[in-house]
């Protein structure tokens, strides 16, 4: 399977997102072909200050996928997937628009003659993957790691059509498909403070624990995520004060170590808070 | 008891507000403010709310009452995270996320965005960034944010450095090709969006 790949920036100095996406599809038979000299989405930034700025650069990245010819674009970052799909809907409801950035867009040779798909990678690991490439590689105790499910905001909002906007269940589905003990919890998509963590650390906080703590009451011993920002925030934006550290593994990390990849290819050093002690279960 | 302070009428009904509410309305879902029942639902759904001056619900009555400065001048925009909670849930389907997006663009073009707010500034490092670049490097930003606010940058040293030993940290930012492409695209200001 040959799917159009958005990574979006910080994809490739994430706790081993990039590691472990790669390691995964190469395991699954997935080929995530790089956008050529993609740009930034412009995230919540760019249409805070810049309506028109904000729907070009998604739309370059659209364009970008029409020249390669990939009719869906996949995305591992939340703020991508949102922000692209916000430019999309747009542009499907006004032809008129599509035209206008068209026009913009000539200059460089490009233009979008079919508005792509936008996926999240869970999506297709979920849905194109076939279930029983997933089981069978698990290592022995497994399922005595209990995991909690964690979706942040702008996967399944505002739309909710991916899944639940408040309750979904995708991530959990998967998760539990590899063969670990996923654990029900009511923190799916509390807000984790996004961009505005960094500089309003002390107000945020509040919200990293409120999640944390959740996941904590609930028995998990990690918190897996789907989404850069999300899991540098649960994973720097600790109290360790509060209790125990609790670890921040990506989707994909977890999907890794259940098809029996080695740890060191996962990037799992390159989490904050370490999953040493969880990996000794699995030797 | 919604608009104590919006009685003075001075601020409130000038012509000039009067505008920007018409510009506002004017905007995708905009007009659905009118629709609003003031049930506070967004108020209550909203992660930072309490670091508001005034609660979503707030600024919709202040937006109807065209008491446009007060909304323009209010931090309520720059506080909001984009998690859309509000939004799916608001009985009266308003875009509240969407609409916040235009107030925030407003309030720069008016020149009435809250000086102290630390938002504007941030988002005018990153959009630079993506001007400059056609990326952006997070660690760069956090640089470039640290050195306006060397205070706030003394408490993120701790994360600085685990970034550092995780070799997470890049120096030099990621760049496009050609990143003249996105400076070009991003300077044209001919396009029209309802």
């Amino acid at each position: 399977m040959k799917y159009g790949f958005y990574p979006g920036c910080s994809y490739k100095s994430e706790a081993g997102y990039k590691e472990s996406v790669e390691a995964v599809c190469r395991v699954v038979g997935i080929e995530l072909r790089e956008l050529p000299d993609w740009n930034c989405c412009g995230a919540t930034s760019m249409i805070s200050m810049n309506a028109e700025g904000a729907h070009l650069l998604t739309a370059r990245v659209f364009a970008l996928a029409c020249k390669e010819g990939f009719d869906a674009v996949v995305t591992t970052c939340n703020a991508c997937y949102t922000a692209l799909r916000k430019t999309r809907k747009i542009l499907e409801a006004d032809p008129g628009l599509l035209t206008d950035i068209n026009h913009q867009l000539v200059a460089e040779g490009l233009n979008i003659n079919l508005l792509p798909k936008v996926r999240h990678l869970l999506e297709v690991f979920y849905q194109d993957v076939d279930a029983a490439a997933w089981t069978g590689k698990a290592p022995a105790g497994i399922a005595d790691i209990t995991v909690a499910a964690y979706y942040g905001c702008q996967l399944t909002r505002p739309w909710g059509d991916l899944d639940h906007p408040e309750r979904p269940q995708m991530l959990d589905d998967f998760i539990k498909r590899l063969g670990y003990t996923v654990i029900d919890h009511s923190a799916k998509t509390l807000c984790c403070g996004a961009s505005h963590f960094f500089p309003y650390q002390e107000q945020c906080r509040p919200l990293i624990e409120k999640i944390i703590g959740e996941a904590r009451r609930k028995g998990a011993h990690m918190i897996t995520t789907l989404c850069p920002l999300c899991q540098l925030n649960l994973d720097a934006g600790q109290e360790i004060r509060k209790g125990p550290p609790m670890p921040i593994p990506y989707f994909t990390q977890l999907a890794g170590l259940a098809l029996g990849i080695p740890p060191d290819t996962l990037g799992l050093n390159k989490l904050l808070i370490p999953m040493d002690i969880l990996l000794r279960k699995f030797r | 008891m919604l608009n104590n302070n919006v009685e003075k009428p001075a601020a409130g009904s000038t012509q000039r507000a009067l505008q920007w509410q018409q510009r506002l309305y004017e905007t995708a879902g905009g007009k659905e403010i009118l629709g609003c029942i003031q049930c506070g639902t967004c108020s209550a759904s909203c992660p930072l709310t309490d670091q508001m001056d005034h609660a979503p619900r707030e600024l919709f009555a202040l937006v109807r009452d065209a008491a446009m400065e007060e909304v323009l001048r209010s931090n309520t925009p720059w506080f909001c995270v984009s998690c859309y909670q509000c939004m799916v849930r608001c009985p009266r389907e308003i875009p509240v996320t969407d609409i916040m997006y235009v107030l925030k663009q407003m309030a720069v073009e008016s020149g009435m965005a809250p000086r102290a707010h630390k938002m504007p500034g941030l988002y005018n490092i990153f959009n630079r960034d993506v001007a400059r670049y056609g990326k952006i490097t997070g660690s760069i930003l956090m640089g470039r944010y640290g050195l306006r606010h060397p205070v706030d940058m003394a408490s993120k040293m701790g994360t600085g450095l685990q970034l550092l030993k995780t070799r997470r940290f890049d120096f030099t930012p990621q760049k496009m090709v050609d990143p003249r492409k996105i400076a070009a695209l991003l300077k044209r200001k001919s396009m029209q969006i309802k």
